[in-house]
């Protein structure tokens, strides 16, 4: 889309605002994001080495609904240049995503890009992370079906988008979900059961390839309550496929994959507990059989392109930010990097464990005590590895070398009517040789946050944490102080500061101070300071980006 | 120019709010299927569609906040408080417990791809849209401690 075009958007909008007053004309909804960032040199992380200093994406959705019928359009603009490590494919300005929809009560066709998920989405899920730069919408036809109001089918047929365009493999899916509850007319008792089939067709480029060009993956999946005790499991089974090795392929090394997943816990009033088993092998599965070389480091498979379903680290999502140095990133492909070090997917579990000490008890004191407890371990496959030829065959039970582990505790606490404070511990192991190449890294976590009212419309949030480990970039230190001025205004300055670092050159501030505005839907953030190199991660999935310093803008509305 | 177009665009959409809530489904804990257009209308009621995360201290203080308050205000006023968690498949599962060991006592809605967040062109939660008679009156946009205080007094004027 030219930029011409864009310049007419206030009008039409302006006409759409008029037109909103008279009845039956429908309505126009959407919302606009846009970041930006203007880099700098820095006297401690160096100079800016990228093109375009001054670098945006800007999004804008606009939808419009008549009575059954919606239609979406959502504008990008990534000028000049995306910010730093997004995907090279969003580049310029261009038309992202763009659908028609007509939903009645029991049926609804959208044609155009759509995000779904099956079950648990590890057969599929195409959703948009803008942060991360995902947006892996299906380009396509999609229906949804309610043929009996306990059974539900979905039907879906396309491309996957990548950057502005979409990628060769075809895709289609079916899912069904039926309430068997509904049914048999339980009334404390859930339980619904579901099959779906997800394949990708596309061609082969090597001679008389001994596998299908079509992978598919079945899956069924089910879901159990009753009372306070809940049990929902799902299995997946993905047909033999070459497996990618320095960007090729072939007829040497084919294997199938599959998943076990199984999630159960009780919980009542003051109390829950849930536990989380996942076993996955061989389980990558994009809309292209082979992730496109970006660079001469990198390959699309790095910016999180044509990922067709969601395999997160199944570990807690801190919130602090010395806990978000060391994130476990879910082992799902099968990756030998040399003949010690042999992945062919990933083991293991969670628990986690909530209790609320009642006000007045010992424990609870006038206004209650939280805690939870969350545990998370995860292994390679066990099995037996053979680097050249390239094999492996695993067993089911057991585990093999550990990856990650993650124990920690959070309590929390009110003091008063004004005051209100917050204890984190957390134990990590990050197998950092087997996951991203470098030292095996313990460490131990430790932060207080407490947040003080000065008024009804005042206050004031401050935090201090620590993180100590032998290995890697050795100990941190990090504060936060926020004062919130009014419900509008707000301004904050944070630092983490790796004074452990064994290189002095390296033992830096990575200082942040900016404000925020918000009204309504409305926000606007302006930001100053220095952004640690690493990955960023957003529900288990990351995305590397390098040392930066610089301003960054964020304004963002809804309407 | 570019920077003015812009401005112009956020300016001229920021005029206008978004008043009626989307015909979405969505699923609740016990994983029936929820139409957010339908389920939500009874005649005057207030409903507070909060959205928050497991993960997201702000949205967590804001419904704890609410939480030690709810059942004095739901003396005073008819209304009722959905918390919509955008909990993706990683964190989702957490849901529940964390309810219980909380006692909250929130209907749930669980929007696992993000629809309704879509829907609505949320980007940072807590987020808050106050419902009545199926059209937004009131939306929150973050969360402040005492704000929730502010938020009832609002509810007490629709």
């Amino acid at each position: 889309m030219q930029f011409t075009k864009i310049k007419l958007l206030p009008i039409i909008l302006t006409s759409f605002l008029f037109a909103q007053e008279k009845k039956d004309i429908g309505k126009l909804f959407g919302s606009i994001e846009s970041n930006s960032a203007y880099y700098l040199d820095d006297n401690r992380l160096g100079n800016f080495e990228f093109q375009n200093r001054l670098r945006s994406n800007n999004y804008l959705t606009l939808n419009y609904n008549y009575k059954k019928f919606t239609a979406g359009l959502q504008v990008e603009s990534y000028e000049k240049n995306a910010l730093l490590n997004l995907n090279p494919k969003y580049n310029g300005t261009n038309i992202g995503r763009f659908f028609l929809d007509y939903k009645t009560k029991n049926f609804d066709i959208t044609i155009g890009h759509f995000y779904q998920q099956f079950g648990s989405g590890l057969s599929l899920r195409t959703w948009e992370d803008r942060q991360l730069g995902i947006n892996n919408a299906i380009r396509g036809i999609r229906v949804v079906a309610n043929p009996l109001e306990s059974l539900t089918l979905k039907a879906l047929y396309g491309q996957q988008r990548s950057g502005f365009t979409v990628s060769d493999g075809k895709i289609f899916g079916i899912d069904s979900e039926l309430d068997l509850a509904k049914i048999f007319d339980f009334q404390t008792t859930a339980l619904s059961v579901g099959y779906s089939l997800v394949g990708r067709d596309e061609k082969i480029n090597i001679a008389n390839p001994t596998f299908d060009q079509t992978t598919t993956i079945n899956s069924i999946r089910f879901n159990f309550s009753e009372n306070a005790f809940y049990l929902n499991g799902e299995y997946n089974l993905k047909s033999k496929d070459a497996i990618v090795r320095s960007l090729a392929i072939s007829n040497d090394f084919v294997k199938a994959g599959n998943t076990t997943l199984i999630n159960f816990g009780y919980s009542k009033k003051h109390f829950g507990i849930d536990a989380t088993l996942r076993r996955i092998e061989n389980f990558s599965f994009l809309s292209e059989r082979i992730p496109q070389a970006v660079d001469l480091t990198s390959t699309s498979l790095n910016f999180n392109d044509m990922i067709m379903n969601f395999v997160p680290g199944l570990t807690k999502q801190h919130h602090n930010n010395l806990s978000n140095i060391y994130v476990f990133q879910a082992q799902n492909r099968v990756d030998f990097i040399d003949g010690n070090i042999m992945k062919a997917g990933e083991t293991g579990g969670q628990i986690d464990f909530f209790y609320n000490f009642k006000k007045g008890t010992n424990l609870g004191g006038k206004y209650g005590t939280k805690v939870s407890v969350n545990l998370a371990s995860w292994y390679n496959l066990p099995g037996r590895f053979n680097f050249f030829p390239a094999d492996y065959e695993t067993d089911f039970l057991g585990r093999g070398t550990k990856y990650f582990s993650d124990y920690n505790v959070e309590i929390r606490k009110k003091f008063s009517e004004k005051f209100h404070a917050n204890l984190n511990y957390v134990n990590q192991y990050y197998n950092k040789k087997w996951i991203e190449g470098g030292d095996l890294v313990h460490t131990n976590i430790g932060s207080f946050e407490g947040t003080y009212s000065l008024s009804d419309k005042q206050s004031i949030r401050f935090e201090a944490e620590h993180l100590w480990t032998q290995q890697d970039l050795k100990n941190w230190a990090g504060a936060t102080v926020e004062y919130n001025f009014s419900k509008k205004y707000s301004a904050y300055f944070w630092d983490i500061y790796n004074y452990g670092n064994p290189d002095p050159k390296k033992q830096i501030h990575y200082f942040n101070f900016g404000g925020a505005f918000r009204q309504k839907s409305t926000r606007i953030a302006l930001n100053y300071g220095r952004q640690r190199g690493g990955l960023v991660c957003v529900g288990g999935v990351c995305r590397f980006v390098p040392e930066s310093a610089g301003f960054t803008l964020s304004m963002n509305t809804a309407f | 120019m570019k920077l003015l177009s812009s401005l112009l665009i956020f300016c001229s959409c920021s005029l206008f709010a978004q008043s009626s809530i989307p015909n979405i489904s969505l699923k609740n804990l016990e994983n029936q299927s929820i139409n957010i257009a339908t389920a939500f209308s009874e005649k005057d009621k207030i409903y507070v569609f909060s959205f928050w995360a497991t993960w997201c201290a702000p949205c967590i203080n804001e419904l704890e906040a609410i939480s030690e308050n709810y059942d004095s205000w739901q003396k005073e006023l008819n209304f009722e408080v959905i918390a919509v968690s955008t909990d993706d498949a990683r964190t989702q599962k957490r849901v529940k417990p964390l309810l219980n060991g909380k006692d909250w006592s929130y209907k749930i809605l669980l929007d696992t791809n993000q629809d309704f967040k879509r829907a609505l062109g949320i980007v940072n939660i807590p987020y808050t849209i106050v419902v009545k008679n199926q059209k937004i009156v009131h939306i929150q946009n973050g969360y402040v401690q005492g704000e929730e205080k502010e938020l009832f007094n609002v509810l007490k004027k629709l």
